[in-house]
């Protein structure tokens, strides 16, 4: 009797999961000659130190990706995730090396991250604001903070926690999949299910009894989390703070969770699609770079290959107005 | 059904308390709030000189910004609008003169390139379905790295009588480029407001279905919102090279946030189907104002940006509520 | 009689002033089904938002048993067992049929959602409403009916003590309809207490036990169902004699064809051929979703159309665009008005001049003087009174549905596409539309009616076409008309009745 709810609970999750997986099992194949592509081109991919090396180009910006699709899960999205990526990296800098150290320094970059988000999250619902505005005119405030926090480049990452992040260990690989994880964890509550409902149809979803307001601005804070966390990583990797450093993480992410299928539409789309997308992109600037391509032409190419994957479906399945 | 209602509870005449409404005339009222504190409290502000300096600023991202309504009319945005700016800013001085002696063939050439840009923006988000935000941040990643490759990192300066003469002339000691901000708003407002073509972009941002169901062109008439959109950036970004001087990678950047936050100030709704350029000019020339206040404070630049960002904040709270209905 | 779970005392509720319930009482007993009657604009919705605490009452009390609840929120109303169906879809696309059934009330176990006991118990509403579909199967899948079922599902889920159903059956074909009956049954026998709104007098009269009956926000009945006929009903709600719904007209004579189409394809449809003649209303009928919005669509050149032969109004050929369409004489007016009809947001003048707009041609400038006189003209003769600078939805549904009538007047079609013209419209509005449109067969020009109403087939067509499955089940002439007829060949009953 005690183990009949667990079969039961196999029978209704895992379906669940799998038909998650039907909008994105493209991807998943494209993701996947990419990666064959790459490691044809650069066998040493199979190593620590390869599997190590990539993890940490990509891991920044899988959380900012994720961190992107949250927000448009919501119905929203973020034009302040670049300018919480630097103020996470300017606040570590600027404790790890202080009394603080190194666990009050990740303590004050996950309070910040998830201060500013919940702030953000809670003008956006209660005031009733676009998110795109909100976020954009806090991008302003966040980057202004972080620059009063670190006028110029500086600060200081201690070199052993340096090391055991971006240095020969595969430790953003194993935060990655603890990261998705946890978010899979969140996602089996029924506040973090409820993100789904509130972001597609408010309306329906506070009558049905979901704390739509309160699903809606936790996730602006995990949002913030996990952005100003990036934030953190990217200080781990230069060793220092720079207060601009994010800039380009806000067009990155959308594009990111873009590629991976995530509607703007709010409640459409997964986090595994979200990460496919920046693996996507992280494996494509990769192969380029071994291809010899110079480094601008990787913007051409990536400004064509973003449109051809959203529009391809179009091309290929098209109907009309409807 | 009885009696013929009579034309004027058909069409009641607007009232003052209407206008009180109007976000476009309350943004106006808040710039002359503005300026006459401003010009109390701070010796200077108030000066001709000075307010004629914060025009000129205006006219750049007011021309931008009026691709940025008609597109943000239209349901849809543009994040490619800075990225047009620096094209046409860099484009300049790249294209060949063909022998003018005015400048005007280059500057006509530059033009039709930005509009083609748009044109393109157009296509993609009308006939490949692609989301507007993504079909411009692409356009925007893909300028940005032709012009890498074509202008490389160094600033490009132009010889260019036209462009010197609408950066630089006064006529009645206002300079050209408010003059062209002017002409073009005029033009704007009518084209707007006034025509059908205008109805029908209200209509698409309004409901794209309905409007597709009700006969309208939807195609062609996003392309022609997203081509005008890429215009009037190039038109701000030759006035900016006219006025700067020389153009550079990375000159048209500020100009995309800023095109927006006046849009929004001035009222338009970023959701689409409602809103006025007549808005979008108050709510330029604030941004610049608030810009060049918070130069004055003589703070840092962290808490210029911080003061920026709460002020945009503040002022939406003011003016800038919308329900979030779907 | 047992004591009423929830009764409202004397509730009043105004909007900008304007009374919208004046003095309304309702009790909602265990074991009754209690329909709510009344016009669009009558207050039915408003009514049913006081109950499940959505709007405060400006005045009056409701009652909870027996006790009187100073403010009612939507959070009482459920604790209290109230679940209310609304017309507007409360689901979400992306999640599975058992999350969106058990969504804001999931069972949980050490603060995760229990799929186990998630799983067991939306499996058992499920079987009640006869869903049969995995239910992991994400909602977006399903067509809008078994949505509907879900939704209801939804409601079962909380196990609540008092139902609200608005207007439930308004997309449900025949069989989830008789599903939902029996099982309203069945809640009735349980000692439910059911307050069940709809337009469909027939499937009041056959359900439900007592009726209160709502004119302009006042109660003009309340009583038994027993005893009461159609006729009474429609008298209390319009508050004159119904009279004959449907216009009486006489059949234009056999006329020339207007539209012919052979072998035409449109997404799920294959291969049907159709003739629409001058002077005629052609009626579409079959049950919900079997291809009829895809053949208006694609007559109306807004979904991509094949055909083998085609001819509209002389020229070969399908419309292209929905442009063309209208250059060739279409005009269509679709179903769910809100999305696919109106500008919302916009004024009800501007509304109408829509297709102008469309036509304009260049760099034009509008008319402004022009564009009033032809609006004050369009509203007069469709009687939409009141400021025409209001927002279109300020407006009740059926004046949104003159409103999208309206708009193609001045464009002066010859073949009219309808799309369920008459969904939530009321009585009064549907009998305006019933004359407009047989005068504007009369003047020769062609109506095409796609209608889920079947009376208003057999009492309004010329002819009826039948659809099932994509394909045309049966054309059904004058002579051969019923809502057997017509409802037999929808369900496939009889593959002759075009002999008939």
């Amino acid at each position: 009797m005690s183990h009949t709810p667990d079969t039961r609970s196999q029978r209704l999750y895992w379906p669940v999961q799998m038909q998650r997986n039907r909008g994105v099992r493209g991807l998943f194949v494209v993701v996947a000659a990419f990666l064959a592509l790459y490691v044809y081109l650069f066998p040493g991919l199979f190593s620590i130190g390869g599997v190590s090396k990539f993890a940490q180009s990509w891991f920044p910006l899988a959380l900012v990706s994720m961190s992107q699709a949250i927000l448009m899960l919501t119905g929203g999205i973020s034009l302040s995730i670049g300018a919480t990526v630097s103020l996470g990296a300017v606040i570590a800098a600027t404790t790890m090396t202080g009394p603080l150290g190194v666990v009050g320094g990740i303590a004050a970059v996950a309070v910040a991250g998830l201060g500013i988000g919940a702030i953000s999250g809670a003008i956006v619902v209660r005031l009733k604001l676009p998110a795109i505005v909100v976020t954009l005119a806090a991008s302003f405030i966040i980057g202004g903070a972080a620059l009063l926090i670190l006028p110029r480049p500086g600060g200081a990452i201690p070199i052993w926690f340096s090391d055991l992040l971006a240095g020969n260990t595969p430790a953003a690989l194993i935060l990655l999949i603890v990261t998705a994880l946890l978010w899979k964890l969140y996602l089996a509550t029924p506040l973090g299910l409820s993100l789904y409902a509130s972001g597609e149809n408010p309306v329906g979803a506070y009558r049905g009894g979901v704390p739509v307001d309160r699903s809606l601005i936790a996730a602006y804070a995990i949002s913030g989390l996990l952005a100003a966390a990036a934030g953190l990583f990217v200080a781990a990797q230069t060793g220092s703070g720079d207060p601009v450093i994010g800039t380009a993480f806000t067009l990155n992410s959308i594009a990111a969770a873009v590629l991976g299928g995530v509607g703007f539409l709010g409640g459409r789309g997964t986090m595994r699609g979200a990460i496919a997308g920046s693996l996507l992109l992280s494996v494509m600037i990769n192969v380029m770079f071994f291809l010899g391509f110079p480094p601008v032409a990787q913007y051409v190419a990536q400004g064509l290959i973003i449109i051809g994957a959203v529009a391809l479906p179009e091309i290929t399945g098209r109907r009309g107005p409807r | 059904m009885s009696a013929t209602e009579s034309e004027t509870t058909r069409f009641p005449p607007r009232r003052i308390s209407a206008l009180l409404r109007n976000r476009a005339f309350l943004t106006f009222i808040i710039v002359a709030l503005v300026w006459v504190v401003a010009g109390f409290a701070k010796p200077g502000f108030g000066s001709f000189g000075h307010l004629r300096y914060l025009l000129e600023l205006a006219a750049v991202i007011g021309l931008v910004a009026i691709g940025q309504t008609f597109v943000v009319i239209a349901g849809g945005i543009d994040l490619s609008v800075g990225a047009i700016v620096t094209v046409s800013a860099v484009g300049v001085p790249l294209v060949a003169d063909l022998g003018d002696p005015t400048g005007t063939v280059p500057v006509l050439i530059v033009l039709a390139a930005a509009s083609g840009i748009g044109l393109l923006n157009g296509l993609g988000v009308a006939y490949l379905r692609v989301h507007p935000m993504i079909m411009t941040l692409a356009m925007a990643t893909f300028l940005q790295g032709v012009l890498i490759l074509v202008a490389g990192g160094s600033a490009v300066s132009a010889q260019n009588p036209l462009l010197h003469w609408f950066g630089n002339a006064r006529p009645i000691g206002i300079p050209a480029g408010v003059y062209l901000w002017v002409v073009v708003s005029a033009i704007t407002l009518v084209v707007l407001h006034a025509t059908p073509f205008g109805a029908r972009i209200f209509a698409i941002g309004a409901n794209p279905l309905a409007t597709a169901l009700s006969g309208v062109n939807t195609r062609t008439t996003t392309m022609a919102v997203y081509a005008i959109g890429g215009l009037t950036a190039g038109l701000a970004g030759v006035l900016l090279l006219g006025m700067n001087g020389q153009g550079y990678v990375g000159i048209g950047d500020p100009y995309l946030l800023a095109s927006i936050a006046a849009v929004v100030l001035g009222g338009t709704s970023i959701l689409g189907g409602s809103g006025t350029y007549a808005g979008t000019i108050p709510g330029a020339i604030l941004l610049v104002t608030i810009t060049a206040l918070i130069t004055v404070v003589n703070a840092s630049p962290g808490w210029r940006s911080i003061l920026f960002g709460s002020l945009i904040l503040a002022l939406l709270l003011f003016s800038g509520r919308e329900s979030r209905g779907r | 009689m047992p004591a009423p779970i929830i009764a409202a005392r004397d509730v009043s509720k105004s909007f900008f002033g304007n009374p919208v319930l004046r003095d309304v009482s309702i009790a909602l007993v265990p074991g009754r089904i209690h329909a709510l009657l009344g016009e669009n604009g009558a207050g039915k919705s408003t009514l049913i938002n006081l109950l499940s605490g959505a709007l405060p009452s400006d005045r009056g009390t409701i009652e909870i048993d027996g006790k009187a609840v100073a403010a009612l929120t939507p959070a009482a109303a459920r604790n209290a067992g109230i679940a209310v169906v609304q017309q507007e879809l409360s689901l979400t696309s992306s999640l599975s049929i058992a999350e969106n059934i058990g969504l804001g009330a999931y069972p949980r176990r050490y603060g995760f959602i229990d799929y186990g006991a998630l799983a067991r118990r939306a499996k058992a509403v499920c079987d009640m409403v006869g869903l049969d579909e995995s239910l992991s199967r994400p909602v977006g899948d399903l067509p809008l009916g078994r949505r509907q079922m879900v939704e209801i599902a939804k409601a079962l889920f909380r196990e609540p003590r008092v139902l609200i159903l608005d207007e439930p059956t308004s997309s449900l074909s025949a069989h989830e309809a008789d599903t939902l009956t029996r099982l309203l049954v069945k809640l009735r026998e349980a000692g439910t207490a059911v307050l069940y709104i709809s337009h469909r007098l027939n499937e009041v009269m056959r359900l439900c036990d007592h009726v209160t009956v709502l004119k302009d926000g006042v109660v003009t009945a309340d009583q038994s169902l027993a005893g009461t006929d159609a006729d009474g009903l429609v008298r209390l709600m319009v508050g004159r004699d119904p009279g004959d719904l449907f216009p009486s007209w006489t059949a234009t004579p056999e006329t020339e064809t207007i539209v012919s189409v052979e072998g035409f394809s449109s997404g799920p449809l294959k291969d049907i051929d159709l003739t629409i003649r001058r002077g005629e209303v052609l009626g579409i009928g079959g049950l919900v979703g079997q291809g009829q919005e895809d053949l208006l669509l694609g007559l109306y050149g807004a979904l991509p159309a094949s055909a083998r032969r085609a001819s509209f109004d002389g020229v070969p050929g399908i419309p292209a665009s929905v442009p063309k369409a209208n250059a060739l004489g279409l005009a269509y007016v679709p179903a769910d008005r809100k999305r696919e009809g109106l500008h919302l947001i916009h004024t009800i003048a501007w509304n109408m001049m829509l297709p102008q707009f469309g036509r304009a041609r260049g760099l034009s400038l509008r008319n402004r003087g022009k564009e009033k006189a032809l609006a004050l003209d369009l509203a007069d003769h469709l009687g939409i009174k009141g400021d025409l600078t209001r927002q279109v939805q300020a407006l009740s549904g059926g004046n949104q549905q003159k409103v999208a009538l309206a708009k193609w007047m001045p464009s002066d079609p010859s073949i009219l596409l309808l799309n369920d013209p008459t969904r939530g419209v009321d009585v009064e509005t549907k009998r305006e539309i019933y004359i407009l449109l047989r005068r504007f067969a009369s003047e020769g020009k062609a109506v095409v009616l796609s209608s889920s109403d079947t009376p208003e087939l057999v009492h309004l067509c010329d002819r009826v076409a039948v659809m099932r499955e994509g394909k045309l089940a049966a054309t059904l002439d004058r002579d051969g008309l019923s809502e057997e007829a017509i409802v037999a060949a929808a369900m496939g009953a009889e593959e002759a009745a075009q002999a008939a």
